[in-house]
């Protein structure tokens, strides 16, 4: 790879310009609404993708999964209801953010924090290509496992102010996603008789259920989002707001640079995503940060950290479908078959027989990055009048829009009257502090938590002692420990040095 | 932190439900093969365990008597619980009248009995608000997406007055 190489990558991507502008629309609307997935929004699209040359179709997909992860991050701090898994520790300091008339800086700050991380990763990742492909091959279902209860406990830790509560919520999350038929036998397990839970609990329900309907609900109680003051401060946001969301992304480039990269390697990891890069950024974040008291109070690192980390993953995904032919999450599967059907073979060689495809790849990651912060910036201070509208018109439009958008990922009624119940139990979580985010995460990672975990049984006959067998496992398993263990020493220092 | 004197009964419909459905599972994949079951023992092994050290802290709390086992939480404050109720009943009435009326009549009917249980009562709102939903939505799911929806009279008049348009 040459530089005249990498610049006419750059020449193309740029040239491509119609089709990377409307996937970035696109790709911002879905990521916003809560219940459009960008692989959905790909798989209704594969007329369009199957008929362009390939390098249009890639360049439209890319633009859109990247900008869908970006745009999640905008109901999750003006309304608490994440668009996408991804996006749900954008909540515990951007929505804080919100209530104080700070909706805009927030959102300025999501959005260079996106970009400027989906860049950096993008960039590192077309000069590391070749090494970062063979970070995945480390890890084994067994670890698998480990990372997921590690994920899942750093969440539960970390978004609850109660880690025992925490851990309910997740390992709830967990035995609902169990939910469906095994992986061996496809014999259904706890469906209730209904055959619409054959294929496990939809995510799209959950989470409309667990953040969009039971924040509604709570939200009732309240006239506005914002307080009187923040409301009037709110009223009054200029485009210095902006600027000033610019500058503090500014101050914080190093911050945002070291959380992008745990995006990035998660991401390589398959099946990892988003969601646990977003929270393993923020608790990194929240532990090296001199005042760690002050997170989840609405401060700017607790936004810059989860934001920069999903979109670090959106690289990351992609390094095992290109160099290995695993696509590291669903997204990338859709991609792949769009890869696939266009005649490409995914794989080490991709990189020798086809490199303008394989670079072209990531060279158009990062030209779409910067038409997104060119596209969206000026928006911000548009979207943050939405803490203005009284709750009297948000609830019903929440309530019922989102009970709407749960129909369209199966077409199933059904799903619409799951997204009911999780909302009545999302509400009451929230009413008695277990956080709906560890139940979330847990139903998201529940099946292949189970696939990883039986497929290591399977290999020790049925012997739990495998998953302390590797020594990347056991020292997993000692992070996990620690995980739990110092915020509890932390919390005793600081309760001894106050008496 | 818990505060003095706090509703610890709401503190266990979470863990009650989650324990419901440990023994729900385990009853109902005790047949199955191990394989089919031994995540759900896994997980539902630590779930309990972590149940049973949540109501171990409850019981302490209450022996102390720093908290009573009422769920007063769960309805507080007074005052909106027949606004939560009825958001609730209108979701679900929406969604039962989804098959017969079809998406955008069930979803006007739905806002406009959404926003009077939220307290709105002027009479243009009340009507406008109701029409740019249901309407919007017919646009992005029926007219663009072409999503399965359910079709009801509303959606077979436009639809047969755009053909007939179209024509």
């Amino acid at each position: 790879m040459t530089w005249q190489f990498l610049a006419d990558q750059f020449a193309t991507q740029f040239g491509l310009w119609w089709v990377i502008w409307p996937g970035i629309l696109l790709g911002i609307v879905v990521g916003i609404l809560p219940g459009f997935s960008p692989q959905n929004t790909l798989i209704m699209l594969l007329p369009l993708t199957l008929a362009v040359p390939v390098e249009q179709a890639f360049a439209f997909m890319i633009a859109l999964y990247c900008a869908n992860h970006l745009a999640g991050g905008v109901p999750a701090i003006l309304v608490r209801i994440p668009g996408s898994g991804g996006a749900a520790a954008t909540t515990l300091d951007g929505y804080p953010m919100a209530r104080k008339g700070q909706a805009q800086q927030a959102i300025v700050l999501s959005f260079t924090a996106s970009v400027f991380g989906g860049l950096i990763t993008t960039l590192a990742t077309i000069a590391l290509l070749p090494w970062l492909s063979q970070l995945g091959l480390y890890l084994r279902s067994v670890e698998m496992v480990v990372v997921m209860l590690f994920g899942l406990t750093l969440i539960a830790v970390v978004a609850a102010k109660d880690a025992l509560k925490g851990l309910i919520a997740g390992f709830f999350g967990l035995m609902i996603g169990a939910i469906g038929t095994d992986h061996i036998y496809d014999t259904p397990r706890a469906t209730f008789g209904f055959l619409e839970l054959y294929d496990g609990v939809p995510l799209v329900a959950a989470l409309i259920g667990l953040f969009a309907i039971s924040e509604a609900l709570v939200m009732i109680e309240e006239k506005l989002i914002v307080t009187e003051d923040a409301r009037e401060r709110a009223m009054r946001s200029t485009w210095a707001d902006t600027w000033e969301g610019i500058v503090i992304t500014g101050r914080k480039w190093w911050h945002i640079t070291w959380t992008a990269f745990i995006g990035l390697f998660i991401g390589i990891v398959p099946g990892a995503g988003a969601s646990i890069a977003a929270f393993v950024a923020y608790q990194q974040s929240r532990m090296w940060s001199k005042t760690p008291e002050l997170y989840g109070t609405g401060i700017p690192e607790g936004v810059i950290a989860p934001e920069s980390a999903n979109n670090g993953v959106t690289s990351g995904t992609l390094v095992p479908m290109m160099a290995l032919g695993v696509p590291g999450g669903s997204t990338a599967a859709v991609m792949m078959i769009v890869l696939q059907y266009h005649g490409m073979v995914m794989g080490p060689r991709l990189f020798t027989t086809n490199p303008e495809l394989a670079y072209g790849v990531f060279v158009s990651m990062a030209v779409a990055y910067i038409f997104m912060i060119l596209t969206i910036l000026p928006l911000a201070r548009y979207m943050a009048r939405i803490v203005l509208i009284e709750t009297t018109y948000l609830v019903p439009i929440i309530i019922l829009v989102t009970v709407v958008a749960a129909f369209v990922e199966r077409q199933y009624l059904f799903d619409m009257g799951l997204a009911l119940i999780f909302g009545v139990i999302g509400y009451i979580a929230h009413k008695t502090n277990y956080h709906v985010t560890a139940m979330l995460i847990g139903i998201i990672l529940g099946p292949l938590f189970e696939q990883y975990l039986v497929r290591s049984l399977r290999l020790s006959e049925g012997n739990l002692m495998i998953l302390f067998s590797s020594p990347l496992a056991n020292v997993l398993w000692g992070l996990l420990v620690l995980s739990l263990v110092v915020p509890l020493v932390r919390g005793w220092k600081r309760r001894v040095s106050r008496s | 932190m818990e505060k003095e004197n706090s509703s610890a009964g709401a503190d266990l419909v979470i863990p009650a439900l989650a324990l419901a459905f440990v023994v729900y599972f385990f009853v109902s994949t005790a047949e199955l093969a191990w394989e089919a079951k031994a995540n759900a023992i896994v997980i539902g092994t630590v779930l309990v365990l972590l149940t049973i050290a949540q109501v171990v802290r409850i019981v302490l709390r209450l022996a102390s008597r720093r908290a009573n086992l009422g769920v007063a939480v769960l309805w507080e404050p007074r005052d909106v619980v027949w606004k939560r109720l009825g958001m609730v009943a209108v979701t679900a009435a929406f969604i039962a009248a989804l098959p017969w009326l079809g998406l955008t009549l069930s979803l006007w009917l739905g806002m406009l009995a959404a926003l009077w249980i939220m307290g709105l009562r002027r009479p243009r709102i009340l009507v406008v608000l109701p029409l740019a939903t249901a309407g919007s939505c017919y646009a992005l799911f029926i007219a663009v997406l072409d999503a399965g929806f359910p079709r009801g009279p509303l959606e077979a008049l436009l639809g047969s007055l755009l053909r007939f348009g179209g024509a």
